[in-house]
């Protein structure tokens, strides 16, 4: 299994006739996506690749039962198409615009709940569950199917760190990029939680950076009794305190933000730390190894 | 981004928060032109960076002789490697006591968090941490919760009540004013009774530009005090932030940025910056500005180009650092590793300009890293 995406998700894409919704359509449905309809107000009737244009997600969620929603328009957009999403029924909307302002992300969220969806982004690549679907513009050479559940506050990141368990032998339920804002879609805590009862996610492995509280979540979860091993990584020992590195929330603002603190929190309950990317494999390994010995003496 | 406290104060004033009584001085302006109802007065460097009061920022004048002095002196002095441009020149304040008052977006919260603490001023973060509450989305505030929470840390119940009411206040001013966090420390109780913020940090969420006039100047301000080759690479929406090594970065992704930073360090180097390019256009427009800036940056010896895209296609970024490297100048060593989206293409571009792409990047990182060491 995997967890949110897989092959019975039909996606629409919001803003489909753009130069990244092309792309995607033609990027994702190769790999597997199950694409029923694009929304482009105004350009209702027309067709990308061969999926149908509709001029409302009312419209495309009524003709082809539509159930997942991908928003690729400007961010002072992204407000308004997830909420047209979520209120017409999206039970999935994943939102990569990585310059939305979080009192719109903290609108977004709210919804999200009201409705019993789950919102994705912004700020994210969006979420692959390999050998599956994507939803969104990774690599996807860079995943094979597998039991490791990965977690990632940043896009790139989630690539090279997937790529070097993938070479490694080690595959991937599903990779969700939670995204660098201060206020997710989807927290790290929701992340792990959705993992945790996916009988097919045997370990998780957790991208992380300097800044924010994140990472408390994941700690909180490593220490909880019958949660599955979790292996991590927390990029930004180099980063300066007091700036932002890049992601609204990569900032350290107080000592806990800090690397060093970050990893020991992590390594104190029972998460297996890699010292830097080069330990990512050995690290996971490690946390799956954890789980056989675990479950033989069961 | 940071506001100045006199921006700040002029905010909170326009929701009806209590301000001193105040005048701006900019550099430049004789004393005298400086408006002063009465002395004594407390003249303050206007700087974004904090602990401006533990470094002499605040000078308290008693008449207008010791005022001009205290111009001349905090004009003259950098805080936090910043020189002020205008000074606040406020009242001095008859204060009761101080308390700490914030109202800041938070992840766990997910949306906004009050905190606030009976005892304020510049030593905050050595006390108690405050009492918090988690208010989630703005309309989600309750007064009455508030004061759950604050009746545990706050025995003087009308004090408190103005308090709840400040905060209700902030918080909808933070999400209909796009402002990621609201400081006010100390939130002062004069003798009188009455409330007053005698200090306010208030940041604003800059991706809300093309809804706020104030932001949307404030990002434009930012770039005018750039120099030229960090404006341009502002200009293509680059994040840059400056190191004192001597590997120039120029990456794509926070995280990845971050990555290669770390590497090089764990390879014996030193990043001499955060450069993720990623945000713009990761074109020969978009890398260009960046050469540029690497390239006139004495203290960089090598730049780093360590990009992992999916949206962003490697072909498009060979040929872009094909075209930049032909019209370039310089003859700083450019060490590359490229992977991601078409990364099967990039072999052919790079052999047309002779050109290496190493296949990780611990490989490129030490590569850089021997490369600085033989150009010291």
């Amino acid at each position: 299994m995997s967890i949110l995406l897989d092959r019975t998700n039909r996606v629409i894409v919001q803003g489909v006739t753009g130069q990244m919704g092309q792309f995607f359509v033609e990027d994702a449905r190769k790999y597997g996506t199950n694409m029923v309809a694009g929304v482009s107000p105004g350009r209702a009737g027309t067709t990308v690749g061969d999926v149908p244009v509709f001029a409302s997600v009312r419209a495309a969620v009524d003709a082809t039962r539509a159930d997942t929603a991908m928003v690729f328009v400007p961010p002072a957009a992204v407000l308004g198409a997830a909420l047209e999403a979520l209120e017409c029924g999206c039970k999935l909307v994943v939102a990569t615009a990585d310059e939305m302002p979080v009192a719109d992300a903290i609108e977004v969220r709210a919804a999200a709940r009201a409705n019993g969806a789950v919102f994705v982004g912004p700020n994210t690549p969006g979420l692959i569950s390999p050998g599956k679907a994507k939803m969104g513009f990774m690599p996807s050479f860079c995943y094979t199917q597998g039991n490791v559940g990965v977690i990632s506050r940043s896009g790139s990141l989630s690539y090279e760190g997937s790529k070097r368990i993938t070479v490694a032998g080690i595959g991937q339920s599903t990779v969700i990029g939670i995204g660098g804002d201060p206020v997710k879609g989807t927290t790290a805590a929701e992340a792990l939680e959705l993992f945790h009862q996916d009988p097919d996610t045997h370990a998780v492995l957790y991208l992380g950076e300097i800044g924010g509280t994140e990472e408390t979540f994941v700690a909180e979860y490593a220490s909880r009794r019958g949660a599955k091993p979790v292996s991590a990584l927390i990029v930004g020992k180099t980063a300066p305190p007091g700036k932002k590195m890049g992601h609204a929330a990569a900032l350290i603002g107080s000592r806990a933000e800090g690397h060093a603190a970050k990893q020991k929190m992590l390594r104190d309950a029972g998460v297996f730390v890699a010292d830097g990317l080069r330990q990512v494999v050995a690290a996971t390994q490690a946390a799956l190894a954890s789980r056989k010995q675990t479950a033989s003496v069961a | 981004m940071m506001m100045l406290e006199c921006d700040a104060k002029r905010l909170l004033a326009s929701v009806g928060a209590a301000v001193p009584a105040g005048a701006v001085w900019r550099k430049g302006e004789p004393a005298a032109s400086v408006k002063v109802a009465a002395y004594p007065v407390a003249v303050k460097a206007q700087v974004r960076s904090g602990g401006r009061g533990k470094q002499g920022g605040v000078v308290k004048a008693a008449n207008a002789t010791e005022l001009a002095a205290a111009g001349k002196k905090l004009f003259a002095t950098e805080f936090g490697g910043e020189l002020p441009e205008v000074l606040l020149v406020e009242a001095w304040l008859a204060i009761e006591r101080e308390a700490y008052l914030s109202v800041a977006v938070d992840g766990r919260a997910e949306g906004y968090v009050v905190l606030y603490s009976p005892v304020g001023g510049i030593n905050i973060e050595e006390g108690a941490p405050p009492a918090r509450y988690p208010v989630g989305a703005p309309w989600n505030f309750r007064v009455h919760e508030l004061r759950a929470v604050l009746e545990k840390v706050e025995p003087d119940y009308q004090w408190r009540e103005k308090v709840i009411a400040l905060a209700q206040r902030l918080v909808r001013t933070a999400a209909a004013r796009d402002c990621t966090t609201i400081e006010i420390n100390p939130l002062v109780k004069l003798a009188d009774g009455s409330m007053i913020a005698a200090d306010a940090k208030i940041a604003r969420d800059e991706w809300a530009h093309f809804r706020s006039e104030e932001i949307a100047a404030e990002r434009d301000a930012e770039k005018a005090r750039a120099d030229e080759y960090l404006r341009a690479c502002l200009d293509m929406q680059h994040m840059y932030v400056k190191l004192d090594g001597d590997i120039g970065i120029i990456s794509g992704g926070a995280g990845m940025t971050m990555a290669a930073m770390d590497m090089v360090a764990e390879q014996g180097g030193r990043p001499a910056c955060f450069l993720d390019c990623s945000p713009g256009p990761t074109s020969t427009r978009g890398y260009r500005p960046a050469f540029a800036m690497l390239d006139a940056d004495p203290t960089v010896k090598v730049i780093f180009v360590s990009v992992f895209g999916g949206g962003t296609q490697m072909q498009r970024v060979a040929n872009s650092m094909k075209e930049v490297m032909a019209e370039r100048n310089s003859t700083k060593p450019v060490v590359y590793r490229l992977d991601g989206t078409n990364i099967d293409q990039v072999p052919g571009i790079f052999a047309q300009f002779g050109a290496h792409n190493h296949a990780s990047l611990e490989e490129a990182a030490a590569a850089a890293v021997k490369l600085a060491g033989t150009r010291a």
